[in-house]
């Protein structure tokens, strides 16, 4: 069985400096810029600042909504696009719903968070990590940080805030 | 091509409406950066002498750094500039946060504003649509509401830039905000855009920015977040950001209180970043690439000054709390969050109300000034009555308004000398009778009083290292000693001619002064590789030099000399009455005239020497002005 991980955020410590997809344009395109980046940062007052990612879903709308088959799961369970396949239509970004792919605007290919970790390694405060749905569970355990991302999922998911 | 810039700058005349772009020009930048540097020479050349700074007439900029948007620490920030309508001579102020970068990514470095518009108007910046809009809607509505509408009609990533009702009401100290709780707030630029019916400039920019060395940079830039991440300031800094500067320099006895009476306060502790940390601090903010993340977000969660928001610092602690005698920390927290929302200088504010509440104890002030207001010391609730009556000019909020310079000049009586300002800018919560150096700073800031310009902090906590490594050892110990006023002309002149660079690269004072972690060499590097520019450590230097001595030029065209190069009586003559720096004074003169040497200024008149002015490449500008 593939352990399904994920980078996951706490809106309550991150500080909102952008710094993880400013790493993530510069180490996978070599340019900053959020549209570039598979991370977004999303500010929402009064006081949180929500680092996202790929949630790696368990039933993962986006592969069955590719037209082309370009969204697979490997062996180690992250979820990757072949950009050889992909054609850009942007199925998988509506079917997504963490608003967690966009399209690379110089390629026009999907481009998502695989769980490199680079943000992690990089982020100043520690407010992001890589963990699994079990372990967040536990974690979370008062519920503080699923009621967060629950409040605010209408602002956090519409499509909107993509870069 | 220089890389790592948005490339364009947008110039509006609102007069006509009218929006023009225009590539960014490599010669300039090669002599004035960007940023400061460059809203200097633009300004310089654009407002005629004799120009009143709330007229059409003024020129407002608003300028990103050569770095800002970069992965350097701290590299956020942005400049607004234009001719001061508090201090009448050179006008600049600094933020940062999100909206600068956010300019970049939409491909533009600056905006230049000329004109007037005859009804309220706003700039919206999308890619590359740029519009002029209608702001009848939002003209008379707070800093925040402007946000929020702005966020709601276009993009709700957009990042907003606007002037609350303080700037309408062309209060001399307005403050141009962006991102909500970041404020560009000295020099009273926001009555400028106030003058202009200019409510707000939103930027939404997706686009990217290419650098001048894509394999080495993150690398490089690990290596700038190490250094600063593993700086004991640092760590410091994230935990109480600057709101325990507070107990700091109650300890020196450089706390300003009552009206600079004396520089320590006996409720201090109830203001202090123990306190706040304690009570009010819902978590530490940061600006775009912040490491130091000194940015509050505080909440007082009952009460009448109940409210949720980007807190204060100390700037702000100070001119509201010990220097109005105030130690009711959440009427300090509520008239900060008012500030935010009217778009007010604190410094500014506070300044002028313990002017006020020093002359209301002398007796020249009296209840028939006031309407019936109390203005005894320390009254929070009058603090927080007056915070909004100078937004909105009601009643005795109109006089304080104009500032205390003003005010004191309209009422008289005497009043004039417990006016603590320089150029008619509100001193900074620095008693310089415990720190000679900024009582220096606040004479020669081209913007008034101001500890940011020079912000002469390395003999403020010990830096003798860095004294040792920027200046050499034959300075120590003088220079490192806070009460000596021995090598401080030479401490002010360098600190000036750096930190006009680091604003003119768009990088925080953190981190590059206090703590003084990096330094020209480290500017230069990260040119290079961020936009392909090769600068000496020596070029730096000279282009430091020579914003400075264009500044001094702005002023001097306009009437400044070294007479008024002066501090209030109170700190020059005035004895400190306690506290660690009791019986000093501040000693102007002497560091005056060693800081003209350094700066090859002459030191009777204050004025540039020609051979100065050649060697900048500036003596044309001097013509019919020296």
């Amino acid at each position: 069985m593939t352990v399904r991980e994920f980078v996951f955020g706490d809106p309550d410590v991150c500080t909102g400096c952008m710094i993880c997809v400013n790493v993530c344009s510069m180490h996978y395109f070599k340019v900053i810029g959020p549209a570039w980046s598979r991370a977004r940062v999303m500010r929402v007052e009064p006081g949180l600042d929500f680092p996202l990612f790929c949630r790696n879903c368990e039933d993962a709308p986006c592969i069955g909504s590719c037209p082309e088959e370009a969204l697979s799961r490997t062996s180690k369970g992250v979820v990757i696009v072949n950009n050889k396949k992909c054609q850009g239509h942007g199925a998988c970004i509506a079917a997504c719903p963490y608003d967690a792919i966009k399209l690379n605007p110089d390629t026009q290919k999907a481009i998502k968070c695989i769980q490199c970790g680079r943000c992690v390694e990089r982020c100043p405060v520690n407010a992001i990590w890589i963990t699994t749905e079990e372990e967040l569970k536990e974690k979370d355990s008062d519920g503080r940080l699923a009621g967060h991302y629950e409040r605010n999922k209408e602002v956090l998911y519409s499509k909107g805030g993509m870069s | 091509m220089i890389k790592g810039i948005g490339g364009n700058i947008i110039w509006v005349d609102l007069a006509k409406g009218e929006i023009e772009k225009r590539p960014v020009e490599e010669d300039m930048v090669r002599h004035y950066l960007l940023g400061a540097g460059y809203l200097s020479r633009v300004i310089f050349d654009m407002v005629p002498v004799g120009t009143d700074p709330l007229s059409s007439r003024n020129v407002l900029g608003i300028a990103t750094g050569l770095l800002t948007a970069s992965m350097f620490p701290q590299a956020s920030r942005h400049v607004v500039a234009a001719l001061s309508p508090l201090t009448d001579v050179w006008g600049e102020s600094h933020a940062a946060g999100f909206w600068g970068p956010e300019l970049k990514l939409a491909g533009y470095d600056a905006i230049l504003f000329t004109g007037a518009s005859s009804d309220p108007v706003y700039l919206n910046i999308e890619n590359r649509k740029v519009e002029l809009l209608d702001a009848s809607k939002i003209w008379g509505t707070s800093v925040f509401q402007t946000d929020d509408w702005i966020r709601e009609k276009h993009d709700r990533q957009s990042r907003v830039l606007s002037i609350g009702q303080a700037g309408e009401n062309l209060v001399r100290f307005a403050a141009v905000m962006n991102d909500r709780d970041r404020a560009s707030a000295r020099s009273g630029l926001g009555a400028v855009m106030g003058a202009k019916k200019l409510k707000a400039v939103s930027v939404r920019g997706t686009g990217k920015i290419e650098v001048a060395d894509p394999q080495n940079y993150l690398k490089q830039m690990d290596i700038f977040y190490e250094r600063m991440l593993a700086n004991p300031f640092t760590e410091e800094r994230a935990k109480y950001g600057t709101t325990n500067l507070v107990e700091l320099m109650d300890h020196i006895g450089r706390l300003p209180s009552y009206n600079m009476k004396q520089g320590v306060f006996e409720g201090y502790e109830k203001i202090s970043g123990e306190t706040i940390t304690r009570e009010y601090l819902v978590k530490p903010r940061s600006d775009w690439s912040c490491l130091q993340r000194c940015g509050r977000y505080t909440r007082v969660k009952d009460g009448p000054y109940k409210y949720i928001g980007g807190s204060p610092e100390f700037e702000s602690q100070s001119s509201l709390g010990s220097r109005c005698g105030n130690d009711n920390i959440e009427s300090i927290l509520y008239s900060h969050h008012l500030s935010n929302l009217y778009g007010m200088d604190t410094i500014s504010l506070g300044g002028t109300i313990s002017w006020a509440m020093e002359a209301w104890d002398e007796g020249l002030i009296t209840e028939e000034d006031t309407g019936g207001i109390d203005l005894s010391w320390g009254n929070h609730e009058t603090i927080v009555r007056l915070t909004k009556m100078i937004a909105l000019r009601e009643g005795f909020g109109d006089i304080l308004a104009e500032g205390s310079a003003r005010a004191a000049e309209k009422i008289g009586r005497g009043t004039e000398k417990f006016v603590m300002a320089v150029k008619k800018q509100e001193m900074a919560g620095q008693e310089p009778r415990a720190q000679k150096s900024m009582g220096l700073a606040a004479v020669t800031a081209a913007r008034g009083a101001d500890h940011l310009y020079s912000f002469p902090v390395l003999d403020e906590a010990g830096f003798d290292d860095e004294i040792r490594e920027r200046f050499g050892e034959q300075y120590l110990p003088e220079m490192a000693d806070r009460l000596n006023p021995k090598y401080k002309g030479i401490m002010v002149k360098e600190c000036e001619d750096f930190m006009v660079v680091v604003e003119s690269v768009g990088l925080c004072k953190y981190g590059t002064q206090i703590p003084p972690e990096f330094y020209y060499e480290d500017v230069a590097l990260a040119l290079k590789i961020h936009n392909g520019l090769e600068f000496t450590v020596e070029e730096l230097q000279t282009i430091g030099e020579r914003i400075v001595n264009l500044n001094r030029l702005f002023n001097v065209a306009r009437g400044v000399t070294r007479s008024d190069d002066q501090l209030p009586n109170r700190l020059t003559k005035e004895k400190a009455p306690k506290g660690p720096p009791k019986g000093q004074v501040v000693e102007l003169d002497q560091m005056l005239d060693e800081y003209y040497q350094m700066r090859g200024w002459d030191v009777e008149t204050g004025m540039p020497l020609k051979s100065t002015l050649e060697r900048l490449g500036l003596a044309k500008d001097a013509e019919g002005v020296v």
